[in-house]
């Protein structure tokens, strides 16, 4: 295999992390998927380095866990904030106003979905269905469900987060009211 | 067996993809994504056509549909012309400078569609043609990137991409034009990156790239290919008229 | 109800519940659904716990909590029973916790505040069975969720688990059971209904091995759910259901697609296969047969498309999601070019049922054609929220009406969305449309997996179409032109709609791309995506109109297109829509007509929604 040209910026955590989660799994492509999702689990994204390990791993080109990377949503190749927030925009959220919450979010916050705070504490993602539909609007921050949501606890949700506002913005107080 | 396409009586192995069966017949089905070389990706669906299998009417595309019973075919069926136009208008509204789409609604005698945005228009119509060339050739050096409308070709994170060996057979192959190769004074441009072209030491004409010709040595090793590592590599032309040579000295 | 069987089946399943639970000692059931989960289900069940444990040390009461799956309604959840008793708690909260425990478990005293109150009769009900929304449903797949703990093979056992198994494998053939199921008429439960014992028949005629079973679990339709609830509160049905049809087809090897996101499905389902693999349920030499088999999941990556088989098979084989065209089978040809059987979670959790009680008696429910239970996740405007299990020709008012109990706050039925992005929206005037396979499909809609969606007259339904038709765009793999080009071009045209940008000629073009796309897309998601607009313009056609020809949107959820007022004859100043607008537009003193000051609405409707007496008008 061709080294990358990404090589010589590589981590060495992330490639001895990467390097332990392969050693897991047979050298065959049906796991490919499942390798993806270890990595993206322990980094919160699919670092390049780990796409060459793999590739070098399966002896496939990098073109096919690249492809595979970006084809699932599953799987992020930018690095994700500290806590993810995940609003529901399923159609029982949808018709609920789940768009209200991003809007709220974006007051809040300063990020719209896809995006990163520049503090890396939060990410917000516009998620399908999360199969919660009878407590709708729903968001998911890490792993914790909130039901029934609206602007106004969205606020009181987010300031349970710790350092939630970051630095800049604790004085502002944007906190509860 | 029989089938009929379009009123003619034709003969068809059973498994034979009902395309291959209609062009020896010489039945003209447009395509885009077809290639005989390549198994059949199906992705433009242009060659749509309508199976009538006992009484049951059917829209298949012909290019991967095996032929398995005694079914009659219309290639140009109301329908299927209707259906065919849609596909190229939402081809145009993709690709609306493009010639070859230009030439299909031609063809087909459509306008070009003003009713969409031409924001992110493209002359790629994601065929994965190219990229089914670089596997099958092995350097997998481009692939499929992202999905739904937001779906490319590229190599991996938009670098010049460290797998490609420069042999442009994606350009080649490509339906429409839409990868742009640029060969000038004695190197090629593509996929962001520069290749150094050998020379034919006999014509001087630029043939391979370097990686190539590197390829090519260690994919057919006991049959090489006259490359010299100096930077010359011979051309089909000149090594015909070399061997023609040979031949003229050896037997004169 | 119009069988006289149906209702005995609901009797024999409410008889065999009661008949394996333990009478020694009362049982408190917590439901740990995913939406009694996120209102802290699993602390209540803590709670509940140690204050019969302390309460325990004098008194003889040791009730035994189990963390259940999904109970179904889950909008009034946290929901809890307590059984033999059977008295159902609704919105159950910490503070109620001791009152439970002094109360009911000590005394025997029923909880008034928390019991649940008939819409009908306007009454409280004690137990389940009293339920409106329990009452006509009739639970086969569900018949263990909500029933027993989930992570405990040996209460599936108690409850009959494993049973079909034991059967199958010492007294009947492979082709028996290919048989019973054929018999059974049961059709695959994820959407496209295609008769299960036909597939197992054609996969048996394979000669070619290793075969594969594989069990959809990608559930992926918006306001769908019903897949989850089974993989979290039944895991061991659905193992069972796929080791018989292993059996029946003569594979070795089966693999559970789950979605990444369902992680406690993914755990529930991890533990269950190993507590299998530890009682001899799978493995070499099932029950000292000569038949091995193992199961193994892989984690879904989060696409849409992979609900579509063949996507989902290149999926497990480590690629990229991409359908493939069907002309050849995945009976014949499917993972890795070998012939596969795949079957939906639903449908895998029916089999054993089928077998237990033969194929005969499984069709005496439902329809001819569309025979069994179907299934819900009755969601949307609707008063009752939640998973239903229902036979098959139901009608969907009373699905929505009775078991449903109408629509929330008392406004008007619009349409309820079927099948997800694959399906479409029925109108009021098919209400009575019996909820089988034929008769959705007819109206241009699909039973899908079994998403319902309710929606009211404050839905737009052209905001419908097109938020399906982004959805899609964004879950399209890309391959083919008319489902890429198509949905992106269709969701251009009805954003522009939306926003006040539509032309004469849009409705034709709409229709005119979606033929295209339903006869020529690649796959079966291609091939549907038109159906939530098609749907939309063949019933709503006056509202796509009011959006074109009138710049307005009549539902009032298209911003560009809408503008508020309040109705002074109505308005009565209660200050109801005053306190909801966020951004402080409406004015007005108390008991005096209030104003909306237009500058400053943003159009969310809050206003609509607060306001008790109707007054708020969309122009």
């Amino acid at each position: 295999m061709t080294l990358s040209s990404g090589m010589q910026h590589r981590s060495p955590d992330r490639v001895a992390v990467t390097g332990r989660i392969l050693e897991g799994y047979p050298k065959e492509q049906r796991y490919t998927l499942a390798m993806l999702q270890d990595i993206q689990k322990e980094f919160q994204f699919i670092p390049r380095e780990s796409m060459e390990l793999i590739a070098d791993y399966l002896e496939l080109p990098l073109s096919k866990i690249y492809s595979l990377a970006t084809f699932y949503k599953a799987l992020s190749l930018r690095p994700k904030g500290k806590h993810v927030i995940k609003i529901c925009d399923g159609t029982a959220c949808h018709i609920r106003s789940s768009q209200m919450l991003a809007n709220e979010l974006y007051t809040l916050l300063k990020i719209r979905p896809g995006e990163t705070t520049e503090d890396g504490q939060f990410s917000i993602e516009m998620v399908n269905c999360l199969g919660a539909c009878a407590i709708a609007p729903v968001i998911v921050i890490d792993e914790t469900f909130y039901g029934k949501v609206t602007p106004a606890k969205l606020q009181e949700i987010i300031a349970q987060y710790g350092d939630a506002f970051g630095q800049s913005d604790r004085s502002g107080g944007v906190a509860h009211e | 067996m029989k089938i009929v396409i379009d009123g003619k009586v034709c003969e068809a192995e059973r498994g034979e993809y009902l395309l291959t069966v209609a062009r020896r017949e010489g039945i003209h089905i447009p395509t885009l994504c077809h290639n005989d070389a390549l198994p059949g990706l199906a992705s433009c669906r242009l060659c749509i056509v309508e199976v009538v299998e006992k009484g049951w009417h059917k829209v298949v595309t012909s290019c991967v549909y095996p032929v398995s019973a005694e079914i009659e075919v219309f290639t140009a069926s109301e329908k299927i012309l209707r259906m065919r136009k849609t596909l190229i208008m939402l081809l145009a509204a993709r690709a609306p400078e493009n010639e070859t789409i230009g030439k299909l609604m031609q063809e087909y005698g459509l306008e070009k569609p003003d009713r969409f945005k031409k924001e992110n228009s493209s002359d790629c119509i994601l065929c994965g043609l190219c990229a089914s060339a670089c596997e099958k050739i092995g350097a997998g050096a481009i692939s499929t990137v992202h999905r739904g409308v937001t779906k490319k070709i590229a190599t991996p994170f938009d670098d010049p991409a460290a797998d490609c060996i420069g042999c442009a057979a994606c350009a080649s192959i490509c339906p429409t034009g839409a990868i742009k190769v640029q060969d000038k004074s004695g190197t090629r441009q593509i996929w962001n990156k520069t290749f150094e072209l050998l020379i034919c030491p006999d014509c001087g004409k630029p043939v391979v790239t370097r990686e190539q010709a590197e390829y090519l040595r260690k994919q057919m090793q006991g049959n090489p290919i006259e490359y010299s590592g100096d930077g010359t590599v011979r051309c089909e032309r000149c090594k015909k008229a070399s061997a023609a040579d040979r031949f003229r000295t050896a037997f004169s | 109800m119009s069988n006289p069987n149906q209702a005995d089946i609901r009797m024999r399943e409410a008889h065999l519940s009661e008949g394996t639970l333990r009478r020694d000692c009362r049982t408190v059931l917590v439901c740990c659904g995913p939406g009694c989960l996120a209102n802290d289900s699993p602390a209540i069940a803590k709670a509940l716990r140690s204050k019969i444990d302390e309460a325990g040390l004098d008194v003889k009461v040791h009730p035994l909590i189990k963390e259940t799956g999904c109970q179904g309604l889950c909008e009034k959840g946290p929901m809890i029973r307590i059984v033999p008793d059977d008295i159902a708690y609704y919105k159950v909260s910490l503070n109620d916790v001791e009152a439970i425990v002094e109360k009911t478990l000590r005394s025997g005293e029923v909880i008034p505040k928390l019991l649940h109150i008939s819409a009908k009769t306007g009454k409280p009900v004690l137990t389940l069975r009293e339920n409106e929304f329990y009452t006509p449903q009739v639970k086969i797949a569900l018949r263990h969720v909500g029933e027993i703990d989930p992570h405990q093979i040996d209460d599936y056992i108690d409850h009959g688990g494993y049973g079909a198994l034991e059967k199958t494998v010492k007294e009947m053939t492979p082709d028996v059971v290919i048989e019973e199921v054929h018999r059974s008429g049961l059709r695959g439960r994820g959407g496209a209904g295609f008769p299960t014992g036909r597939k197992w028949k054609q996969c048996a005629s394979y000669e070619n091995s290793p075969k594969y079973v594989v069990c959809n679990g990608d559930e992926g339709d918006p306001g769908a759910f019903m897949d989850r609830s089974i993989m979290e509160g039944d895991p061991h049905s659905v193992i069972e259901g796929m080791i018989i049809g292993a059996y029946a087809v003569g594979a070795n090897e089966g693999f559970i697609y789950i979605r990444d996101e369902y992680a406690l499905a993914v755990e529930t389902i991890r533990k269950a296969i190993e507590q299998a693999r530890e009682r001899g349920y799978l493995g070499r030499n099932i029950l000292g047969s000569s038949f091995s088999f193992d199961l193994s999941i892989v984690r879904g990556g989060g696409a849409f498309v992979c609900g579509e088989s063949t996507a989902l098979m290149a999926s497990i084989e480590g690629k990229v999601g991409e359908p493939r065209a069907k002309y050849i089978r995945s009976v014949e040809k499917g993972l890795w070019g070998q012939p596969t059987v795949l079957n939906n979670v639903e449908t895998w959790a029916n089999i054993p049922v089928i077998l237990t009680q033969g194929g005969d008696q499984f069709r005496q429910i439902g329809t001819e054609k569309s025979t069994g239970t179907k299934v819900f996740s009755l969601v949307g405007k609707v008063k009752n929220t939640g998973l239903v299990e229902v036979p098959m020709g139901i009608r969907l008012r009373e699905l929505i009406f009775d078991i449903g109990g109408g629509i929330l706050g008392g406004r008007k039925f619009k349409a309820v969305q079927t099948g997800g992005p694959s399906g479409g929206c029925i109108p009021e005037e098919l209400l009575d449309l019996p909820v089988d396979f034929d008769s959705l499909t007819e109206a241009g809609s699909m039973m899908g997996s079994g998403g319902m969606i309710v929606m009211d007259d404050r839905t737009c339904m052209v905001d419908v179409a097109r938020y399906y038709v982004q959805f899609l765009a964004d879950e399209s793999c890309g391959k083919c032109v008319p489902c890429r080009e198509g949905i992106r071009r269709m969701a251009e045209i009805l954003e522009d709609i939306c926003e006040g940008r539509g032309q004469e000629s849009d409705l034709d073009l709409l229709l005119n791309i979606g033929e295209t796309m339903a006869e020529a897309a690649l796959c079966g998601l291609g091939k549907s995506a038109p159906n939530p607009v098609s749907t939309t313009i063949r019933y709503f056609r006056e509202e796509y109109l009011a959006h074109i020809q009138e710049r307005r949107c009549p539902a009032g959820v298209c911003r560009e297109l809408t503008t508020f007022e309040i109705d002074g004859a109505l308005c009565n100043g209660c200050g109801l829509c005053r306190r909801d607008c966020p951004t402080d537009a409406i004015t007005g003193s108390t008991k005096q007509r209030h104003v909306i000051d237009q500058e400053k609405c943003i159009r969310c409707g809050n206003c609509v929604d607060s306001c008790k007496r109707n007054a708020v008008k969309v122009r």
